[in-house]
């Protein structure tokens, strides 16, 4: 499994299985070898190549990146049901998705990572087409949707973004860069911030090594504990999960470009 | 159906829950010792130092707001973004940032073994290490006492040098002691040592494999070596000497052979079969889905909206089987118990295939001529037996003996070979104190918060 996600409106887990195309959610006091409550698979969902997703608590959906696709169910969708609307990447439109994905139900926008299929100035010594950030608007659907914004470029540092979170209140997007899965120990991994408004070739807001001082070499997993004002990394090469102070992080608020 | 659904269902879940609750556990006791336990000191790596910009500060970019500690993400979520009352983050607190470590480290400082081998002639089990990416041989007749922290290994090899990663599958040369060590999920890399390899050394060998393989079993006599991949579920087999970018000589994949999230792997030589076991995740699989444009497509030969769960197996195959090819047999239903099937051994001499049970706790015995629904005819399982999570399983012929790899508790467990039930362990290769938890971190895709409990989910 590649992704899990928590939903504390209705105290639900949630999880893909890649390999029997199929997402499963489960009640938040599961334990054990217990059967999941719901199962989204079948013809009609036509899911192919998923591996993570995103919940939307506020608006009561799942979002999956799939393939060039990004498909949208129903959060409480069980069996064999279509999607409610497909955003949909690829060369017609310039861009592709990869597997990062989140939303900001506050600012009503729809965060994903992925490349763009054309060619620019930045090039990405590294494979796996995850080197941007695309912000579109939360509900856009169809073949020619263009983002609303897009986060790339050699000052941004991405190379090789995996999970992704929003925290809506601040108008943050918190990334984990792994740079390449495929390297035991890359260089340049991080986790980063950007600003929901961020637009071009920008450097994050805020950002934390992966390094040996830090603890951290390969982080993969991202998530927030607005609780405890800590942001939760899991660590792919040390199997381990690191939890870091960030205060700055739940006590400011990223302010929109004055027009 | 239904039955093997449900139960394919249930196991996904049981990645995730042991974790939360030791790692709550860890936190909670302030977790074991960090900074001189995790392997950090494998060489200099260059290390990105890049000084951010200073913000633009020209208008108000950042701003603070009032602490809120005790809200959930949800209630934060409903609340609306605040004002434009505030100051801009001081750039000497953003450059503080990235040099930042973590308050709390959840990590298991100890060895878990995910796969067992033996050299015969050295007298040797070589296990593999799954947590801290190790091979470690020991003396066979090692036997840790209940009052030690642990064996020490003969020999250890890891560190970056060694390309080893997420290694699952292990086979050991009967010839010259070469050590064949199987990463799974991202390196992509079959790495081979020597036998007198130690240390972080680079490995004698490389031969680049498909994504995901798990299980390894060579054939001696016709010198090919057998690797299954878990998605598209198939066998590759390579010559023995493969190295470097060398292609397949046989591939078995497709709709009819039945494959679906394939594990181990094990031969029977004397009767020219393979056997292979299968979690049961299974989708529909299309050459044209697998390669779009020239290029492996992100749904790796699934055929969209095919996926289903499908009863745990082991399938049975000539050996030369290639493409899409049926099994001869094949060992599924209720009554084999099966429950994430990982490794599995043939035991030609006596007709026997071992299955490491991984979900159902148990080494599983079936005769290498059954089929269909059938129980096993031995069994080893049980608090005595202490087989937890079990995911290597190997034979020894000479001594008689039964080897098990436990991940989930730091043991390698020794049975005399016709062990059956829950019986304790002739020998037990202890990484770790006793009963010290394995906290199974493995390969941590994600990690979520449980706001309502507290808890940190981890998947695997």
């Amino acid at each position: 499994m590649h992704d899990v996600r928590y939903s504390p409106k209705r105290d639900e887990i949630y999880v893909t299985n890649p390999f029997a195309q199929a997402i499963l959610t489960f009640s938040g006091d599961s334990s054990g070898n217990k059967p999941p409550i719901r199962i989204i698979q079948g013809p009609k969902t036509q899911l192919g190549g998923i591996d993570t997703l995103e919940i939307d608590d506020v608006n009561n959906e799942l979002l999956i990146p799939d393939g060039n696709d990004v498909v949208v169910f129903p959060i409480a969708a069980n069996g064999d049901v279509a999607p409610l609307r497909t955003l949909q990447g690829g060369d017609k439109v310039g861009w592709e998705p990869g597997s990062g994905i989140a939303v900001d139900p506050v600012h009503n926008v729809l965060v994903t990572d992925g490349t763009i299929t054309g060619k620019d100035d930045y090039v990405n010594p590294h494979p796996g087409g995850r080197d941007t950030i695309f912000i579109f608007d939360r509900t856009a659907q169809g073949d020619s949707v263009k983002p609303l914004r897009t986060i790339r470029g050699d000052k941004t540092g991405i190379m090789g973004i995996r999970q992704m979170q929003v925290w809506p209140k601040g108008g943050w997007i918190i990334i984990s860069q792994i740079t390449d899965g495929g390297i035991a120990i890359p260089d340049g991994t991080f986790v980063g911030v950007w600003s929901i408004y961020d637009n071009g070739n920008i450097p994050p807001r805020w950002r934390i090594d992966g390094k040996p001082s830090n603890i951290m070499l390969k982080p993969r997993g991202v998530t927030l504990n607005p609780t405890h004002k800590e942001l939760i990394v899991s660590d792919m090469r040390l199997n381990s999960v690191l939890t870091f102070a960030f205060p700055e992080l739940f006590d400011q608020v990223a302010q929109a470009p004055r027009q | 159906m239904i039955k093997s659904k449900q139960l394919m269902q249930r196991v996904l879940l049981f990645g995730i829950v042991p974790v939360i609750a030791l790692a709550s556990l860890i936190v909670l006791a302030g977790g074991p010792a960090t900074s001189n336990n995790l392997p950090l000191a494998s060489g200099p790596r260059l290390v990105s130092i890049q000084a951010l910009p200073e913000m633009d500060t020209s208008g108000p970019m950042c701003q603070l707001m009032p602490a809120a500690a005790s809200e959930t993400l949800y209630a934060a979520l409903m609340q609306a973004p605040a004002g434009a009352s505030a100051q801009a983050t001081p750039g000497d607190l953003r450059n503080a940032i990235k040099d930042r470590p973590p308050l709390r480290v959840i990590k298991d400082p100890y060895p878990t073994y995910s796969a067992v081998a033996m050299d015969f002639t050295h007298d040797e089990i070589v296990l593999l290490d799954e947590n801290l990416f190790q091979v470690m041989a020991y003396d066979r007749t090692a036997n840790t006492p209940a009052s030690a922290t642990m064996t020490e290994p003969k020999r250890v090899i890891g560190g970056h040098n060694t390309k080893i990663e997420f290694n699952c599958g292990l086979y050991i040369d009967p010839k010259n002691g070469d050590i064949y060590a199987v990463n799974n999920d991202t390196l992509d890399t079959l790495v081979i040592f020597n036998r007198e390899a130690k240390g972080d050394v680079p490995p004698t060998r490389e031969l680049s494999t498909p994504h995901r393989t798990y299980g390894i079993a060579v054939d001696e006599v016709a010198e090919e070596m057998f690797l299954t991949v878990q998605d598209a579920p198939q066998v590759v087999v390579y010559k023995k000497s493969a190295s470097g970018e060398d292609r397949p000589i046989r591939v078995l994949r497709g709709n009819k052979t039945l494959l679906a999230d394939a594990h181990g792997l094990s031969l029977d030589t004397k009767n020219g079969w393979m056997f292979v076991a299968n979690y049961g995740n299974a989708a529909d699989y299309n050459e044209q889905t697998q390669r779009q444009g020239g290029q492996v497509s992100s749904f790796g030969g699934r055929v969209p909206g095919s996926g289903r769960f499908v009863a745990p197996s082991i399938s049975v195959y000539p050996i030369k089987a290639e493409g899409d090819t049926a099994p001869i047999r094949v060992i599924s239903g209720p009554k084999t118990k099966l429950d994430w099937p990982a490794h599995i051994f043939v035991d030609e001499n006596h007709g026997d295939l071992y299955v490491a049970n991984d979900g159902g706790h148990s080494v599983l015995v079936f005769k290498t001529t059954d089929s269909g629904d059938v129980a096993p005819y031995r069994v080893i399982s049980g608090p005595k037996s202490n087989i937890k999570n079990p995911t290597g399983v190997h034979v020894d012929p000479k001594n008689d003996e039964l080897v098990v790899a436990n991940m989930g508790n730091h043991m390698a467990t020794v049975y005399p070979r016709t062990a059956n039930g829950d019986v304790a362990p002739k020998r037990v290769i202890r990484a770790a104190p006793l009963d010290t938890p394995a906290l199974q971190i493995g390969n941590p895709g994600a990690v979520a918060y449980d706001t309502k409990r507290d808890e940190i989910l981890v998947p695997n």
